[in-house]
């Protein structure tokens, strides 16, 4: 049955009807008028004709069921005759699920990671309206600076911008009272921010109006991981109380599991909440503008706000504070406030390598579509003489094509179902593959999307790699195949270079794909061999947190000497462990690769202000053996000595980078220079009272921020002259490093048993941890391009195997006619360079135009480099020409008789 | 090859007799490969050369008039009628005249099987 005309009466349904109507009155006016001249009175005629016709509504009906009943019965037909089709060749279905479950798998799997991270929206009411909160200055060119308290009050109370504002604080917290201290993953923030994000709890409630106080409410909240993982699933878990910090709290919710805060982290997923309103011991009380206290804000914009419109209304109130408080606001400062949609906020980073990923992985399913379409093309060769007969008996041209096509379409629909039950059985395998900070990782999974995904793309596949061949076999004259005497002989030139030019294709999309994956290994390789400015190997670090309770008097380490004689106490005890060379102390900047940076613009001494352009720094306060336990080379001057506590002379180091821009003649000539932080520090009001420090030593750069990111200049203080709360504990191992853990928590926990030891990890742990995401997308994309070379090549390999088996006769004349060995090799190699050559060319031109796409991947290498697209060009080559040479080979040693009488 | 018959299936409607039924395609055929007809003087053309023995339901006409066309058996266009009324003719197609043949032999084939089982009392 024809599916052209059943389309065809489907669209013009409405003619349809009406012709069918008029046929019906005119069918029935005929009769009449016959009725009439047989002598019946007019109501008896018209009577008897409308009542031969029965009921006219269920006939018109019934006509038009015709059609949707042919249809189902002529897909019944084509399923159960493509069904008979794919039994017959086991070899080639089997074979052809296969290569397609491959592809489609791969196709859904990425598709799985882009439809949770990139494509679903954030899974709270009307996540568009949620932005984060970026202060920046413009002056330093520095962003995320900070809000103060009294900037989110103004900005909830008169910017008329936001519906709801709250600040996001993440934070270490000791949990004390069991076994042993336990550090968690907390988040402090403003008593809406439940009803901000529109989040419930499952078990008792969130935060009430009543927790919005000045300080820390006694509420807390918990996730449901911390709540099975330290509450084993307690359903009276509501109403414990628990120490954090050394305050008692008092458990009033536990969230749903799927609920993460949608926002960065330190280390992990949030496992407590907290409410303050920041206002209140341990912050400063009242709080002061000056003193960028937060580090993160989230909003809700009011409904109707469109992001840009929000932005303009921003702006113009930032001005206007900007006037009132000029003191805290330097106009050439160049305050502004930025807003970024939160789950652009969360995801941005990655987007680019999904988007690249899944471009690829779907090249690599076009070029199997391609593969198959090719086999089949030579396969309907042998299946013309059926085709022959269905056309000579009268089956219409479209009837043949949807057969054939129902035939690809079920076998990729075979495969699509295959494919699936795979990925979603190997989905926790598949997972552990993703690097584990991706973000948004934990909500992947099957939904509808993923689903209809599947199954389109089943559809589409089928119809790829379909058409071709069915058009093909669909157009073959009849007269032709069923009088020749020949097998399948009926191969035109035609087909034959169509063949050649997908082959060619896919050489070319192979390159592309191959130029990509070798432009990211370059740029990865580029990255390992970036100096860190330290020596990883053998460093095991460690992170403790002195714990802030809210009433400093509660406090052990208020103090900047308690805090000091702690670590100092520390220090001693760990660099007497076996097995450790040297030991060394820092605050939580201190820690090199992971990104953690606090940045500050500074003042030097006797140098003339430049307020366009105040120069920053990343501030870190480091022990007297940090350089040398990190092994960063001192370049001039000395580095800390045990003198350099609270009571001496405040002195600071400097790195190569910061001495090079502001001292280009000499770096030496910084030393005895003094510069002072312009920034007000927590119980300051202003910048003016921050001391005045010596330099007294230039050191070599390290880079604090990640292998490939440009390296900021920094200002290091002693330790002990500004002791912090957190502290990174570094260890040079005499040997192995991964041995030192427990002995290293047990020494910290004999200082003070209450204090948490967490993130023991050796240096090249933190390294790898970093390169993970670049590795992920270069693996994955290495392992497409790889695939789509074999694939390619076993295409160019299968049309020119066809090629010479089709041209045996031909052969075999020429070489009964004289011709050499050798002539038959060229000619059968040429063509297959041609095409290589064709592929190639083509695949370079795309090359040049689509790597741009992977500009923010690569590292230190051009997206045209020359290198390397001339050596992946050349190596593409020499694969695909071999690849060519076994079919050529074989045409060589053709024996002429035999190929004489070939049929 | 596949072969679609008007009466496997139930595809029309309830019918009143099964053998008219099955044989309605073959007698439509039959009349259009005199010439071109509407679905009225089919019935009419059939009703007359049986002696007013078979008589052919409006309401399984033209179901199986719609699907033949479907079938590209029949062809059809709007033409003016003798009386000067607008009417739709059908025609045969080339396929319908194979589909003639082979459902010509089918029936010859039926009734000297029939009438073997008959005679053979």
């Amino acid at each position: 049955m024809s599916w052209l005309s059943r389309l065809k009466s489907l669209l013009q349904v409405q003619r349809l009807e009406h012709d069918l109507d008029d046929e019906l009155l005119s069918h029935i006016e005929m009769r009449t008028e016959d009725n009439l001249a047989v002598g019946m009175s007019p109501e008896e005629a018209r009577y008897d004709a409308q009542r031969r016709f029965g009921n006219l509504t269920l006939l018109k009906e019934e006509t038009r069921a015709v059609d949707i009943v042919g249809w189902m019965e002529a897909t019944g037909q084509n399923l159960r005759y493509a069904g008979r089709m794919l039994r017959r060749n086991p070899g080639f279905t089997l074979a052809a699920i296969l290569t397609l479950a491959l592809g489609i798998g791969a196709n859904v799997a990425i598709f799985t990671l882009v439809e949770a991270v990139l494509l679903r929206p954030l899974p709270f009411p009307h996540p568009d309206q949620l932005v984060r909160v970026y202060d920046d200055i413009r002056s330093s060119n520095t962003h995320d600076v900070g809000m103060s308290v009294p900037e989110l009050w103004d900005l909830r109370d008169r910017s008329e911008v936001f519906q709801d504002i709250s600040v996001i604080f993440p934070a270490d917290a000791n949990i004390t009272g069991g076994e042993r201290p336990e550090r968690v993953e907390f988040l402090g923030t403003n008593a809406n921010y439940f009803t901000m994000l529109g989040v419930h709890a499952q078990l008792g409630r969130t935060y009430a109006p009543g927790d919005a106080l000045p300080g820390f409410s006694e509420a807390v909240v918990i996730s449901d991981a911390y709540w099975h993982r330290g509450f084993g699933g307690d359903p009276n878990v509501i109403g414990k109380k628990i120490r954090v910090d050394g305050d008692l709290y008092t458990i009033t919710g536990v969230l749903p599991p799927d609920f993460h805060h949608p926002g960065r982290t330190l280390t992990a997923d949030v496992d407590l909440w907290a409410t303050t309103g920041f206002a209140a011991p341990p912050f400063p009380a009242p709080p002061v503008r000056a003193v960028r206290l937060l580090p993160g804000v989230m909003g809700r914009l009011k409904p109707g706000f469109s992001l840009a419109q929000a932005q303009a209304q921003l702006d113009n109130f930032v001005a206007q504070l900007t006037r009132q408080f000029p003191d805290e606001y330097p106009l050439a400062a160049g305050w502004s406030i930025r807003l970024v949609p939160a789950q652009q906020d969360l995801v941005g980073n990655v987007r680019t390598e999904l988007l690249v990923l899944f471009a690829a992985v779907a090249s690599v399913l076009l070029i199997a579509c391609v593969n198959l379409a090719n086999l089949l093309l030579a396969r309907s060769a042998s299946r013309q003489r059926e085709m022959a007969i269905r056309l000579a008996v009268g089956a219409g041209r479209s009837r043949l094509i949807t057969q054939l096509l129902t035939e690809s379409i079920l076998l990729a629909t075979i495969s699509g179902v295959a494919a699936l039950i795979t990925v979603v059985w190997l989905k926790s395998s598949l997972l552990h593959l993703a690097p584990a900070n991706l973000p948004r990782l934990s909500e992947v999974g099957f939904s509808l999307g993923v689903l209809l995904f599947a199954f389109l793309m089943s559809i589409l596949t089928g119809v790829v790699f379909g058409l071709a061949p069915a058009l093909q076999a669909a157009r073959t004259s009849h007269r032709s195949a069923l009088s020749e005497g020949t097998r399948g002989a009926g191969t035109s030139n035609h087909q034959l270079k169509f063949s050649r030019i997908l082959v060619a294709s896919e050489i070319a999309v192979s390159l592309v794909l191959l130029i990509g994956a070798g432009l990211l290994v370059r740029s990865f390789e580029h990255v390992l061999e970036v100096q860190p400015g330290f020596e990883p190997h053998h460093l095991v670090t460690a992170k403790i947190w002195l714990a802030v309770p809210n009433d400093p008097k509660g406090d052990p380490y208020f103090t900047p000497e308690k805090r000091a004689a702690f670590h100092q106490e520390i220090l001693r005890r760990i660099s007497a462990l076996p097995g450790v060379e040297q030991a060394a102390i820092g605050n939580g900047t201190s820690l090199p690769i992971d990104f953690n940076h606090f940045q500050s613009p500074f003042i030097i001494e006797n140098r003339p202000l430049d307020v366009e352009r105040t120069p920053v720094a990343e501030i870190a306060t480091v022990s007297a053996a940090y350089f040398s336990v990190l092994k960063t080379p001192l370049l001039h001057g000395r580095v800390f000595t045990d003198s350099d506590d609270t009571k001496g002379q405040q002195v600071a180091l400097i790195d190569e980078t910061l001495a090079h821009r502001y001292w280009p003649s000499s770096d030496s000539d910084a030393i005895g220079q003094r510069l002072q932080l312009a920034v007000a520090r927590r119980g300051q009001t202003s910048a003016a009272q921050n001391p005045w420090v010596r330099i007294v030593g230039v050191v070599g750069n390290i880079k604090s921020d990640g292998l490939d990111a440009a390296t900021p200049p920094h200002i290091y203080f002693p330790v002990f002259q500004t002791p912090p709360y957190s502290a990174v504990v570094f260890l040079r191992a005499t040997g192995e490093p991964g041995v030192l853990s427990e002995a290293l928590r047990t020494e910290i926990q004999h200082v003070d048993p209450g204090i948490p030891v967490f993130s023991v990890r050796t240096m090249e742990t933190v390294v790898s941890t970093f390169l993970a995401e670049r590795r992920f997308a270069l693996e994955l994309l290495g392992i497409f391009a790889g695939v789509a070379l074999l694939l390619a090549c076993i295409g160019i390999y299968g049309i020119m195997a066809y090629t010479f088996s089709r041209r045996i006769n031909e052969i075999g004349i020429r070489i009964a006619m004289g011709a050499q060995r050798t002539d038959i090799f060229r000619m059968a190699f040429e063509e297959g360079a041609v095409t290589i050559a064709l592929g190639v060319g083509a695949g370079l031109l795309g090359a040049l135009a689509l790597t741009g796409f992977l500009e923010s991947m690569l590292f230190s290498v051009k997206a045209t480099d020359p290198l390397t697209f001339g050596t992946i060009a050349a190596l593409l080559a020499a694969v695909t020409l071999l690849a060519c040479l076994l079919p050529a080979h074989r045409a060589t040693h053709v024996d002429p008789l035999i190929a004489l009488r070939h049929e | 090859m596949e072969r679609f018959r008007l009466s496997k299936g139930g595809v029309l409607t309830k019918p009143k007799s099964d053998v008219l039924q099955g044989t309605l395609a073959l007698l439509v055929l039959k009349t259009l490969a005199q010439g071109p007809m509407h679905g009225y003087g089919i019935t009419l053309h059939i009703q007359r050369v049986s002696s007013d023995v078979l008589r052919v339901e409006e309401g399984s006409l033209y179901p199986a008039l719609h699907r033949m066309e479907q079938l590209r058996w029949i062809g059809a266009e709007w033409r003016m009628s003798e009386n000067n009324r607008r009417a739709r003719y059908y025609r045969l197609t080339a396929a319908g005249r194979k589909q003639l043949a082979e459902e010509e032999k089918n029936w010859a084939r039926l009734t000297e099987a029939v009438a073997a089982v008959l005679e053979c009392a």
